[in-house]
Formats: C-alpha cells, sequence, structure tokens
C-alpha cells in the first residue's frame, strides 16, 4: 500500500467516513461461503470453475473453491457466487 | 439482481460465447469500456456472458472482433423486429381496433314479449331518442330506456339488458282486466260465501235480508229490481251497498315431531364444461360425485371471444348433503301451524276483514303435532252482479244473469 493511500485510509478512519470514499482499497464482503462481492477492483487474473484471481490496487485475491460463476462484473465490482473453500490476498510483487 | 434481469429482459441482451482461451482478457476490455456484464459461465475451454443490447450496438465493432453473440433477446428486440414488418403491423393494429368496435356497439335490437307491431312502435321510441343501431353500449342506459319504454307504453313489465352485441327489450303486456259494471247499468248485489247477516248498509236497490238471516252463496242480498212509488211497474236500478256477514272458517293442520332435512357437509367438488353454443363439453371433474347433492353452476365468459363467438365455459360445484333428523319442539311447530293457519285465512278473506273470534286448539301423539281450529269473521259477502230485462214476454220481469 502506497504511503499516500495510508494516509488516505486513516484519514477516512478518523472522520468515520467509509474507507474506499478515499482511498483505493478495495472492500470484500462474504455471504456465507456461497457469494463474494469484491468492490474497487482492477479486474480479473484468473478466471475458472475452481479458482477465481481479481486484481486489486495492491493485492491479488485469490478465491478457492468450486463451481465458480460471476453474476455481475463491471467498472466498480465483481460478484463471484460458488462453494467458496478459500480466499488468499497476495501483496503484488 | 432480479430486478436487474427483467429489466433487461425488456430493454434486450444478447448473449455471447468465446471459446477464447483468456476469457479474462475479455471481461477486462469490456470493463474498461464500462460495458456492465452479468452472468458469466465456464463451457468448456470459454465462457458465456451476458451484456446489454445498448451496450451491444455502441460497441458492436469491438464486440465483433474479440467474440461472437450467440443469441439477442428481450421485447425490445422483438418489437424492433414487428417495426419493420408495416403490414403486419397494421394488420394487427386494425384487428384490435375493430374488435374493440365491434364488442363496444350494439348491433341489433330483440324485442320479447310482445308482437311486432308494437316491436316496431318500440324501435320508433328509441330512434325518437336518438338511439339508432349501431350505438356504443356506453350510450345505452338500461335504467333509463326501462323507463322509457315504460312510460310510453302499457305494460306491466320492462326489462332492458345488454347481451354481447344485442340490446334485448323484454316486455310483459298487461292482462286485460275484467270489465267492470258500471255504475248506471242494473245491478243486484249476490252473497259469495255462506254466512249469517251482521249488518246492511244499502245505499240503492231493495235489501231482501236482515240482520241474523242465514244466507248462503250466490243468495241474493240486494236485489236491483225495485217498485216505482208513482205506479205499480217495476224498474231496474243499479244496486250499491256493503253486507257484512259473519263467517266461520274451520282449520286442521298437522306437523311432524321428526323432521328429515338435507344438511351440507362444507364439501365440494367441481366440474368445468366447454360451452359451444348449447352443448357441453367436460374438462375436467366427475358428474354426480356424491350420492345427495346440491348442484350449482355458474358460466365464465372469456373476454373478447365470449362476445363474438357462443364458446363460454361452465363451472359446476357439487355441494354434498346429507339427511338429517331433526326433532321440532313443541312451541315451533305450534307457532309454524298458526301462521300457516292465517296466511290461508288471509288468503280465503278480502283485506278489510276482521276476527271477531278465534278457537285455537292444540293436541299431540307419537308422529304429529295437530291444530284444530275455527275462527269467525266478519267481513263484506256481498258482490255486484248485472241484471238483464227479458224482452221476449214483454214484462218486468228480470233474470240474474
Amino acid at each position: 500500500m502506497s504511503k499516500f493511500n495510508n494516509f488516505r485510509s486513516k484519514l477516512a478512519d478518523e472522520l468515520e467516513i467509509p474507507n474506499n470514499a478515499l482511498s483505493d482499497n478495495f472492500e470484500l464482503r462474504m455471504h456465507g461461503n456461497k457469494k463474494v462481492i469484491i468492490e474497487n477492483h482492477l479486474g480479473l487474473t484468473v478466471y475458472d470453475e475452481n479458482m477465481v484471481s481479481i486484481k486489486t490496487n495492491d493485492q491479488d485475491i485469490k478465491i478457492k473453491g468450486s463451481k465458480f460463476k460471476i453474476e455481475e462484473i463491471n467498472n466498480f465490482k465483481v460478484i463471484v457466487k460458488g462453494n467458496i473453500k478459500e480466499i488468499i490476498f497476495s501483496m503484488k510483487e | 439482481m432480479l430486478i436487474f434481469k427483467l429489466m433487461y429482459l425488456i430493454r434486450g441482451y444478447v448473449v455471447i460465447r468465446t471459446d477464447d482461451k483468456n476469457a479474462e482478457k475479455v471481461l477486462n476490455i469490456l470493463r474498461r469500456r464500462n460495458i456492465a456484464v452479468w452472468d458469466v459461465e465456464k463451457k468448456g475451454k470459454g465462457i458465456k456472458f451476458k451484456i446489454s443490447y445498448e451496450d451491444y450496438i455502441k460497441n458492436s465493432n469491438l464486440i465483433n472482433e474479440i467474440v461472437n453473440p450467440v443469441i439477442k433477446r428481450g421485447a425490445m428486440l422483438k418489437l424492433n423486429k414487428v417495426k419493420f414488418r408495416k403490414g403486419f403491423s397494421i394488420g394487427l393494429l386494425i384487428l384490435i381496433i375493430s374488435l374493440y368496435l365491434l364488442t363496444s356497439m350494439i348491433w341489433d335490437v330483440e324485442v320479447v314479449g310482445t308482437n311486432q307491431t308494437n316491436t316496431n312502435e318500440i324501435l320508433g321510441l328509441l330512434e325518437e331518442n336518438k338511439i339508432k343501431i349501431p350505438v356504443s353500449i356506453s350510450r345505452i342506459e338500461t335504467k333509463q330506456l326501462e323507463t322509457l319504454i315504460y312510460n310510453n307504453f302499457e305494460y306491466k313489465f320492462v326489462d332492458v339488458f345488454v347481451e354481447g352485441s344485442k340490446l334485448i327489450i323484454f316486455v310483459r303486456e298487461r292482462e286485460p282486466e275484467p270489465a267492470e259494471i258500471k255504475s248506471n247499468e242494473p245491478s243486484s248485489i249476490i252473497s259469495v260465501k255462506n254466512a249469517i247477516i251482521n249488518k246492511v248498509i244499502a245505499k240503492s236497490g231493495q235489501p231482501v235480508v236482515k240482520e241474523g238471516d242465514v244466507v248462503y252463496e250466490g243468495q241474493t242480498l240486494i236485489m236491483g229490481i225495485v217498485k216505482n212509488k208513482n205506479s205499480d211497474e217495476f224498474m231496474m236500478v243499479p244496486s250499491d251497498g256493503i253486507i257484512y256477514g259473519k263467517t266461520y272458517y274451520n282449520f286442521e293442520m298437522k306437523e311432524e315431531k321428526i323432521r328429515s332435512v338435507n344438511m351440507s357437509t362444507n364439501k365440494s367438488k367441481t366440474v368445468y364444461y366447454l360451452k359451444l353454443n348449447e352443448n357441453s363439453i367436460k374438462i375436467i371433474g366427475d358428474k354426480d360425485p356424491y350420492e345427495r347433492y346440491d348442484y350449482r353452476e355458474s358460466v365464465i365468459k372469456v373476454p373478447f371471444v365470449s362476445n363474438i363467438t357462443d364458446i363460454s365455459f361452465l363451472k359446476g360445484v357439487y355441494y354434498e348433503e346429507e339427511i338429517k333428523k331433526i326433532e321440532i319442539d313443541k312451541q315451533t311447530a305450534q307457532n309454524k301451524m298458526k301462521v300457516a293457519m292465517y296466511d290461508e285465512l288471509l288468503e280465503r278473506c278480502d283485506d278489510d276483514s276482521r276476527i271477531l273470534k278465534s278457537n285455537i286448539n292444540f293436541s299431540e301423539d307419537g308422529e304429529f303435532y295437530y291444530l284444530i281450529a275455527q275462527i269467525e269473521v266478519i267481513e263484506d259477502i256481498g258482490e255486484k252482479i248485472r241484471i238483464f230485462p227479458i224482452e221476449e214476454e214483454q214484462t218486468d220481469e228480470t233474470k240474474e244473469d
């Protein structure tokens, strides 16, 4: 995470406003282990039935499981459905 | 998401399939172009997804370069196809307008219950009141028409209703009233019942009975032949007067102590028929499903279709019934018999009759309650009849008709 982005994130926390309103951080929400909603993403890197990889500003998110479908994808958010077993966050090199 | 999908079902969407191994790349290109993608599924090596028809049109060059559209769906796309078939569209529009016009107009008037002459008179009256065929159903005020016909003709009963595209006027003609005896015609008053004379009020004519006399049905009470004061001749005059007589009515009635009545079991079964003209074809359900039942049916009309043709549906409901024995208590039975007795008495007496004395006795046995009664009534027992002179014998004798 860049220093400026880190500062914006802290400022958002202090001001008690949504973090992604000021920073470039992604927001991840889960509905059980069936649905993942990721906002503020930068696109897909891998899409397979057993794995979906999503690029964000600072990290790559790998979602592992089975029967994955992308319910919706647009410039702002991506909704992934399926049986989620694992979510891995890896820092960009 | 459901609303989103429904919205695009109306606005139109395109299903796209690509066998490109780099399906992610395709999705990222579309995302960068701000194209919303949904229902992404893995299909074999490639993927299948949906985009809106608007986005497809805006970016058709790009999309056709990278992928192949498979199916185009949505209401707007269907409408676009229709737009080019102008003849079909115009024909469909004309058909809808024609159907609307045909079903919203009255095309025929049928008068039921009278002869052709009166029918023409009724139709003439309608024309005078600016109701000319064809006329819009909305212009027909049935109650107003009923009043109009009732006021202009001497009908006993008028009913106007619209059935499909037909105006039906149902009339019932008055029955000819019995000819009344004119007040200046010679007449006598006779008794219509066996009675004991209670009071004689003779306004004209010669009374031939007095209080306390026993008279029988058909006996003359006031004679319309009186002697001329100036000569010995008899002359015929119109009789007028009221003769009150005591009459006796005997009643014997019985009422069951235990009665069998049909009671509903709250179970019902429905049967549907397709009705074509006068024929009915069973579609669903069984006929006579219960041993004892009450059957009721109703007609279900199909909008437009039933107006043009005689096709409709018939819904019949069988309500199951069972016989139950109900014990009638004494007071109820007595009241019922009393009411029935007075009803019968009212039918047999005039409206201005007065009950003088009533003697009612109740009794019962194992099966029935009994009522034995004698009612003494005072009522007008006279009836006017016309009398005619006998011309052949050239005498003053008269003969009652």
